[in-house]
């Protein structure tokens, strides 16, 4: 065992000025965004970019409180400090909404949101029980264990209602298939029921049949259609929703799996093969309601902001006002964009695209500077995850990969729906850029969840494997 | 089981995400440009801006048009959002019930289009055009409303103007402005809804000069419609520029007194500078002021009333009214008759009265008496001999080429043509040709002494008074005219081109002097048709005419132009219904003409004598 080193001198520094260069952007974009001309100090308190600027430096002090505790007190406090965000969430379903949700816990604009901060608490306890597992020892236990994990805040952030928070907690899920802690041993069990097709032993068969990626697949695909209806022209009445069409292409996907089988497979395995084909139509169906569900369920609120905000609006661009609207500030911002504090649709001042501030910050970002900007800003949080996933990897305990892969998955659901929504790839469903976006919860939280990682990395050689 | 290869997967997965995104932002931000022209919908608004139309000018530099600044309410019904129209019904002053039925006039105004191919019908109106909600407000009623407009997104004001006129004379020559039509906003790419169009006088014939050019302003709006500020610093904007001002040949001072001496008259006076052709005045009476049609208000209130009046001020009489020209046709027989050489200037014809009747007088031994008398009987001799020239054997062929050439002779003088001045409602009065008289009487069936009464200005001729006033130039000039035109110079520019070319009689100039010479006899001399015209100090060179009339008493008629050498003015006057024409006309005319060459009149009792006179024939 080698002494510790210095807190510095063991610090990750790519990760620390990718993450610096982030939340920079981030700020110069709200000061373009929300520029007041009458307060152009760009610290000044009264203003977004000044407040922002706030929480940085709020930031910073709790990362440097985080570096003076010991990286081991998370794993032996896991529980209490999962067990604390739990019951700010509860509390919070107490509080008077605002905008439909109770998801703000204190007074005014100085609240936080514990759904934030949920996360935090959720990924130190999931890294803390998938590390005192045995791998070899998998069990229905420990899965519905480390589900469970999971399951207590979702639900609490569903009562709220957040559907974007909730959404982002599935992130967990590839955390867990990561350490084989998924569903595969029912998928093979499906798959290898199949004679003739062993992927038990197989790259493929272990690493991509997972049924999480079948999840994922089918959510993602349900949630873009969730919000359409299908007409067809020979009959003009007939308007289907969009989930009937998920449904109606799963049917055929297995019915024509199931003839495949059948022509295959000798006569008495075909009465396995029918089964096999209903319950996986049954169970994909029952996913597909349950995504659809919940975003109806948990949409209305998001669509009643959008209305408060500009008033019933007749419009081109009708039910997908804000979509639409984030689509043509991106998508005018060109090759070079319009120029710094240029953007004409998407600042606060003309205000077309509604939170431009806050969830829809990449609008203005892209109408400033164009595809040079954008293309930027992918290949910075690309490299940011993938150096995070670097990291994981070079951990010696589990528990340090495990959370740090949970910072990973949180970061990479974040950025992909987030700059998702504004480019038709992602349902509208408003959760904040990580580092990026107006609001001192959001980057509070973001900033917690980096400096432990970075706490726990730089003592990753203290710690036994 | 190893799960450490399951990193490749997720980073896999990652690394696909970002090349996705890239993908698609590359193709929306750099290949696909339909996002940009949303933006452009979305944030951008094209304002036009249409300057005030030209000022105008008389001869000395008087402004007599001018701009006043209004303010349109305009409405743009795509833009308007949760309207509380019994909050905007009390801000602009109507009842809720009027802004509802505002909105459904401004629809039903625009009326429907039934298409040919598919026989539809859909309304012209369009929601996303902007139209005037209210029309023509005040400052001080538009600062009552403006500060409200932004809780009233599609509500904008918009800055108009609207003409005045400091003068408020020669209402017919200026014409007025009033609302384009659908037509004529399809037809012209500058007009909108609530545009105006100049619809008579200069206003009409000089549109395009007068209206100038456009300015477009694009600015940047927000979702709730205000303004943010303009779009790019401004970089594609183009500014408003109002047309040049144009300078008219019109004397307003001469037109008002003009307008002063035919009240309670119907006639008209029409004075011309000779050597340049630009008209002095020209007087239409009864007229109107031509406040009394400045925008929408006022003409909705005004117009019909001008139309419906009995006496017909909107129409255009020394322009449009054609009327048997009499005794002052004589000029151009005289002329013509010389020219033609069947007579001399020493030609001389017994006063017969047989075929013609005449006042009494002593015949006249030449040319230059038998103007200063105005002998009837002589100028039935001199016009027999002009259409009867004994080329033909036949008579009726003899006729039919001698008028032939009498009527070319006379189209020289700009008669029974139409004089192209700059105006619109010109009409050409009519000189008879062969073709005329053969739809009357048939071919060959009509000679001299079917049509004489056109030797003394009676019968089928007609001239309008522009006419008459043009050939008192043609007298001043010897022999030549411009075409009578109102617009001196736009801009810098001078007159059209048109009226810069000199149009030259078939008569010979030496031919003039005799007739002149009667003319200044009949101003000037004992036994002359008009003594009342002589003013002291200045030789007016005139010539009267007293035209029947199948309706009514006779037209009283006078031409004239004076000084004698180098005129400054040539001048018709032509009173309805007045008697003779050295009664009314004659001492009008001198009035004007003393009027615009001495600045002051030297006879008061002359002047108040037509101030005060009430012809019978004004209602």
């Amino acid at each position: 065992m080698r002494k510790s080193q210095s807190v510095t001198g063991s610090l990750d520094w790519v990760l620390v000025a990718l993450y610096a260069s982030l939340m920079i952007m981030g700020v110069a974009t709200i000061y373009s965004v929300a520029y007041d001309p009458e307060h152009p100090n760009i610290f000044d308190i009264s203003q977004k970019y000044g407040k922002q600027i706030m929480w940085v430096g709020v930031s910073m002090f709790l990362g440097f409180l985080v570096f003076l505790i010991d990286s081991d007190i998370y794993r032996k406090f896991a529980l209490p400090i999962y067990l604390s965000v739990i019951s700010l969430l509860v509390i919070v379903l107490f509080m008077p909404p605002i905008n439909g949700a109770r998801a703000w816990l204190g007074i005014g604009s100085m609240g936080i949101q514990p759904a934030e901060f949920a996360k935090i608490g959720t990924a130190i306890l999931l890294a803390r029980y998938l590390s005192s597992l045995n791998p070899k020892q998998q069990s229905v236990r420990s899965v519905l264990v480390a589900n469970l994990i999971l399951l207590v805040p979702m639900a609490l952030i569903l009562l709220q209602p957040d559907a974007g928070t909730f959404v982002v907690f599935t992130s967990f899920l590839f955390v867990m298939y990561r350490e084989g802690m998924t569903y595969d041993p029912i998928v093979l069990r499906l798959v290898n029921a199949i004679p003739g097709i062993k992927f038990k032993e197989t790259w493929v068969g272990s690493h991509f049949i997972p049924i999480l990626f079948v999840v994922v697949f089918l959510s993602v695909v349900t949630l873009l259609l969730s919000n359409t209806t299908i007409e067809f022209e020979s009959f003009p009445d007939l308007k289907l929703k969009g989930i009937y069409g998920v449904l109606s292409f799963l049917f055929l996907f297995v019915l024509v799996g199931y003839l495949i089988m059948r022509a295959i497979f000798p006569r008495r395995e075909r009465r396995r093969a029918l089964v096999i084909a209903i319950f996986a139509f049954l169970f994909s169906g029952a996913l597909s309601f349950t995504v659809d569900f919940a975003f109806q369920k948990l949409a209305p609120h998001q669509k009643e902001r959008i209305e408060l905000v500009l008033g019933l609006k007749e419009d081109p661009d009708g039910e997908d006002y804000n979509r639409n609207r984030a689509m043509a500030a991106v998508g005018s911002g060109g090759l070079l964009g319009k120029g710094y504090r240029k953007a004409s649709v998407s600042s606060l001042r003309t205000n077309h695209v509604p939170e431009s501030e806050t969830d829809f910050i990449f609008c203005p970002y892209a109408e400033e500077w164009g595809f040079a900007g954008t293309l930027l800003l992918v290949v910075l949080y690309i490299a940011l995850l993938l150096r995070i996933i670097k990291i994981a990897e070079r951990q010696r305990s589990k528990f340090n990969r495990v959370y740090a892969y949970s910072v990973a998955m949180i970061l990479f659901y974040h950025f992909a729906i987030n700059i998702g929504m504004n480019i038709e790839f992602a349902p509208v469903i408003g959760i904040p850029l990580p580092f990026f976006s107006y609001g001192g919860s959001s980057m509070m939280s973001f900033s917690i969840l980096m400096f432990i990682l970075l706490k726990l990395d730089s003592q990753r050689k203290d710690v036994l494997n | 089981m190893n799960f450490d290869a399951r990193k490749y997967v997720l980073i896999t997965f990652i690394v696909i995400i970002g090349v996705i995104y890239t993908l698609k932002l590359f193709y929306m931000q750099v290949v696909d440009d339909s996002w940009k022209l949303r933006a452009q919908q979305i944030a951008e608004k094209r304002r036009e801006i249409t300057p005030p139309r030209a000022v105008v000018f008389d001869r000395n530099g008087n402004k007599i048009i001018s701009n006043k600044t209004y303010y349109n309410l305009m409405m743009v019904e795509a833009d308007i959002e949760n309207l509380d129209t019994a909050k905007f019904a009390r801000l602009i002053g109507w009842t809720m019930e009027e802004v509802r039925q505002r909105f459904i006039d401004i629809r039903e105004g625009e009326g429907y289009y039934t298409s040919p191919i598919t026989g539809k019908t859909t309304s012209n109106y369009q929601r996303v055009r902007a139209y005037p909600f209210m029309k023509e407000l005040t400052a001080d009623e538009i600062s009552h409303i403006a500060p409200h407009l932004d809780d009233y997104p599609g509500f904008f004001e918009e800055v108009s103007s609207m003409r005045n006129y400091p003068y408020s004379n020669g209402a017919n020559i200026l014409g007025y402005l009033s609302e384009a039509t659908r037509e004529e906003i399809e037809a012209d790419n500058f007009y909108r809804p609530g545009s105006v169009i100049g619809r008579a006088g200069i206003e009409r014939f000089y549109e395009k000069e007068f209206r100038g050019k456009k300015g477009v302003h694009y600015i940047v709006t927000s979702a709730l419609n205000n303004t943010v500020g303009s779009f790019k610093d401004g970089k594609y904007d183009t500014a408003a520029v109002q047309a040049d001002p144009i300078h008219l040949g019109l004397d307003v001072l001469l037109q008002g007194y003009g307008e002063e001496l035919l009240k309670n008259k119907k006639g008209c006076i029409v004075a011309i500078e000779p050597s340049t052709g630009e008209i002095l005045a020209l007087v239409s009476s009864p007229n109107y002021d031509p406040n009394l049609l400045v925008g929408n208000r006022l003409i909705k209130e005004n117009y019909p009333k001008l139309v419906q009046d009995e006496n017909k001020p909107l129409f255009p009489r020394p322009l449009a009214s054609e009327y048997p020209p009499g005794s002052i046709f004589k000029l151009a027989q005289a002329l013509i008759g010389m020219q033609e050489g069947v007579i001399t200037k020493d030609t001389g014809f017994p006063c017969t009265k047989s075929l013609v009747g005449c006042h009494n007088h002593p015949s006249a031994q030449n040319v230059t008496q038998a103007v200063k008398m105005s002998c009837n009987p002589y100028f039935y001799y001199v016009t027999r001999r002009i259409v009867q020239q004994d080329h033909f054997k036949n008579d009726w062929e003899d006729a039919e080429w001698g008028l032939n050439r009498w009527a070319k002779y006379m189209n020289s003088f700009g008669f029974g043509l139409r004089l192209e001045t700059d105006i619109t409602g010109l009409r050409s009065g009519r000189i008879p040709n062969s073709e005329y008289y053969d739809r009357w009487y048939g071919h060959h069936r009509w000679q001299f002494s079917t049509i004489y009464s056109i030797a003394i200005g009676q019968g089928e001729v007609t001239l309008t008074p522009l006419q008459m006033a043009n050939l008192a130039a043609i007298m001043a000039n010897r022999g030549w005219f411009y075409t009578p035109h109102f617009v001196k110079s736009i801009g810098e520019d001078g007159p059209l081109p048109q009226f810069r070319e000199k149009h030259k009689t078939l008569v010979d100039p030496i031919h003039f002097p005799p007739v002149i010479e009667g003319m200044r006899a009949v101003v000037e001399e004992a036994g002359g048709t008009a003594r009342l015209a002589r003013t002291p100090g200045i030789t007016i060179c005139g010539k009267t005419g007293t035209a029947q009339n199948p309706h009514g008493k006779d037209h009283s008629i006078f031409i004239a132009f004076a000084p004698m050498d180098q005129p400054k003015i040539a001048i018709a006057v032509f009173i309805e219904n007045a008697g003779f024409g050295g009664t009314w006309a004659a001492p009008i005319a001198s009035l004007m003409i003393e009027k615009y060459i001495k600045g002051k009149i030297s006879d008061p009792a002359k002047e108040e004598r037509i101030l005060n006179a009430q012809l019978s024939n004004f209602q």
